[in-house]
């Protein structure tokens, strides 16, 4: 090869280098009529009330507040559970816990609803599906033959012996890595079932997060079965491979965030400390088991979590706008249930439903919108599937329960219909219920009804909420509005015992 | 390659020519007891939490996959004592060569319990010994002479009781017998998680 000849391949090395970019931005583009892609962004235990979007007095959600105003927002949407795996089941098939089943932990949903889900029912989509969560992995794994590219859980954690160990045992990752962390894991209760190998595994493993600690000061965000993850980790994976894949794709990525342990970066660490910022004070429930000064602690360090979800959130963002994506895209942002920290209860593991666990963030941002609206009618987690089905014009299913959301329904005004959320963790899949938590919203009222729990009378506990006047649930009607609380449970009841019919 | 090869026949040639198979097997049941005991012990403390995470069935996943780990934990630790014992003198009898790495194995699962047991029952060491360490200004050497100097003793002493006595060996011995019937039964609850594990992962 000659000077010449060298300089005339020279000149084409920058085409060379941006190519393979170029191919895949425009190799695959949407083509006129085709439908457009849908994207479900989940954060796992994101309750409502701790958005400042929707009133709560941190602001915990600066960048989202901004990008929403371009989203439709709804402000009242209840979560179909207060845990991952209802809430996941419903959002992802339409259907509530009492329909699809998955009300146990970590439990699966029943036969016909492996081909009734988000996957199959966007068939003409490229489907791709990625979570942090075991339980939610559980689901995906269940709709499997549907998802073109369901990605590994362990492929967006930290390579280490757990990731090993669930790559070993696939079809049982989550005990297989429970126990394998009870097996190494001292730091927690400062006993292992290992006796020797325990803290030289640990040693190992930590050397492994050592340059990412500085960044993490509260320890790395981890679904305690593994040594941790991080989103921009996840961020970056997901964002180049929705900019490689066939179009239209519809794509579900549920990160495990900002669920405990409330781990936030070190950009967020103590943001609200000493912010002078005072929940208000509830009266204990019956399920209560923690303490009040304590909840308040917890509390400030979900906050500051939710900052580091909003920030990761508003990168991805801006990385899909300007890969030119969102031109094309139905973006959801939402989250499989909420989180609490009043009333002597922390987290999502009590059996009570009220509204930070099931009133959880969902937003609509619709390819080309401009401007922002407020939805305040009462929706549900699964209104998700049957509106994005509507939008992106493909077959209407006819399994879906919920209702396509405004402003996208043909129909002007939403139909008068009951909203509902199930907590059934201790009652068997295919039994009637007979142990459970259920709430009802009808119009402003918020009907709780906890039946079986040894904690409650034999005819269950009833609660009454106006939560359109008194939406932190401080004033129980049931007592002074006797004839709605009747009317309302009688529904209720009535309602259960359809569910039942099938299981008796 | 062919150097690895000679290597790990040198290796082959010095482990049979100090252990005889019932040697290695009295050692491998020893292994197997503490850690067994040990993890079941934890494992069903969990039990009560595991079923409120999930369910009975995965609770007894979760001790299946303990006993499969278990169980291969031993056989780790019983490799890492066979090749210990390889460093004892050439003329000790088979008998004397598996006490003494039976011995070493003891202390170290005793060790091993102390370090976790303190934690758990919240023992620490007094606030002055603390304060001294830390003003000593370098506190992580000072904790390992200290550790050492605890350690050592525990170790020496009964390694020189075994040396001395005439009694040690034949207790010892009877010891291992003793407890190879429980080993036995772990090894049986270690294949029952086994199966456990496997049709988890088949079904």
């Amino acid at each position: 090869m000659n000077r010449r000849d060298f300089l005339k391949l020279a000149s084409l090395l920058p085409l060379g280098v941006a190519a393979p970019r170029l191919l895949r931005t425009f190799g695959n583009p949407l083509q006129p009529g085709q439908p457009k892609n849908v994207l479900v962004i989940v954060f796992d235990a994101w309750s409502a009330f701790n958005v400042s979007l929707y009133g709560y007095p941190r602001d915990t959600t600066p960048i989202i507040n901004r990008l929403a105003q371009r989203a439709v927002r709804y402000h009242n949407n209840f979560a179909g559970g207060s845990f991952t795996t209802p809430g996941t089941a419903s959002l992802l098939t339409g259907v509530l816990p009492w329909t699809h089943r998955a009300f146990q932990l970590n439990g699966d949903v029943s036969k016909p609803f492996e081909t009734r889900n988000f996957f199959s029912a966007f068939q003409n989509h490229y489907s791709i599906a990625y979570t942090h969560n075991s339980w939610a992995y559980t689901l995906l794994r269940q709709f499997g033959k549907y998802i073109d590219e369901l990605i590994p859980r362990e492929l967006l954690m930290i390579p280490s012996t757990d990731t090993s160990i669930t790559r070993l045992f696939t079809r049982d990752d989550d005990t297989s890595a429970v126990s394998w962390e009870r097996n190494i894991n001292v730091n927690d209760d400062g006993y292992a079932y290992s006796l020797f190998f325990s803290r030289l595994i640990q040693d190992l493993q930590q050397k492994k997060i050592e340059h990412l600690k500085p960044l993490f000061p509260r320890g790395l965000p981890t679904s305690k079965i593994d040594i941790g993850f991080t989103l921009e980790q996840a961020r970056d994976y997901i964002t180049n491979r929705l900019t490689s894949i066939p179009q239209p794709f519809a794509g579900y990525f549920h990160f495990l965030l900002p669920h405990y342990p409330y781990n936030t970066s070190k950009e967020f660490y103590n943001s609200f400390n000493n912010d002078g910022f005072e929940p208000i004070h509830k009266p204990e429930d019956i399920f209560a088991t923690d303490e009040r000064e304590n909840l308040s602690a917890m509390r400030r360090l979900y906050d500051e979590f939710v900052l580091y979800c909003d920030d990761e959130f508003g990168k991805l963002y801006n990385t899909l706008e300007r890969s030119g994506l969102l031109e094309n895209t139905w973006l959801v942002l939402t989250s499989d249930h909420g989180e609490m920290f009043e009333r002597g209860i922390d987290g999502h593991t009590s059996d009570v439903l009220y509204q930070p666990v099931v009133r959880v963030p969902l937003m609509i941002f619709e390819p080309g919108r401009t401007e922002g609206m407020d939805i305040y009618d009462h929706t549900s987690a699964i209104d998700v599937l049957p509106t994005l089905i509507h939008v992106t014009r493909e077959q209407a299913p006819d399994w879906t329960e919920g209702v396509i959301l405004p402003p996208f329904a043909p129909a002007k005004e939403m139909p008068d219909r009951n909203v509902y959320a199930l907590r059934a963790t201790k009652n068997g899949k295919y039994n009637p219920f007979t142990i459970a938590s259920t709430v009802m919203v009808r119009g402003d009222f918020k009907l709780h009804y906890y039946f079986g729990y040894p904690q409650t009378p034999g005819d269950g506990l009833v609660k009454l909420y106006d939560i359109k006047s008194d939406p932190e649930e401080m004033t129980d009607l049931a007592m002074f509005k006797r004839e709605t609380t009747a009317e309302l449970l009688n529904e209720l009841k009535t309602k259960l015992k359809q569910v039942d019919e099938p299981y008796l | 390659m062919r150097h690895r090869g000679y290597i790990l026949k040198n290796m082959i040639n010095s482990i049979t020519s100090r252990y005889t198979r019932q040697g290695l097997w009295s050692l491998f049941l020893t292994c197997v007891f503490p850690q067994h005991l040990w993890t079941l012990i934890f494992a069903f403390r969990d039990m009560s939490w595991l079923i409120s995470r999930t369910n009975l069935w995965d609770a007894i996943g979760n001790a299946s996959y303990a006993m499969v780990y278990a169980f291969l934990e031993c056989l780790a630790i019983f490799c890492v004592f066979t090749l210990l014992g390889l460093f004892t003198p050439k003329h000790w009898e088979v008998n004397r060569r598996i006490a003494f790495m039976a011995l070493l194995f003891f202390i170290a699962t005793i060790w091993g319990m102390i370090s976790q047991l303190l934690y758990l029952w919240n023992i620490w060491p007094p606030l002055p010994m603390m304060q001294f360490i830390a003003n000593t200004g370098r506190p992580l050497l000072v904790t390992y002479l200290i550790s050492l100097a605890v350690v050592v003793p525990t170790v020496a002493l009964p390694v020189f009781i075994f040396m001395r006595s005439k009694k040690a060996l034949p207790s010892l011995l009877d010891i291992m017998d003793r407890l190879s019937l429980l080993s036995i039964l772990y090894l049986f609850l270690d294949a029952i998680g086994l199966v456990i594990v496997l049709i988890r992962n088949i079904s």
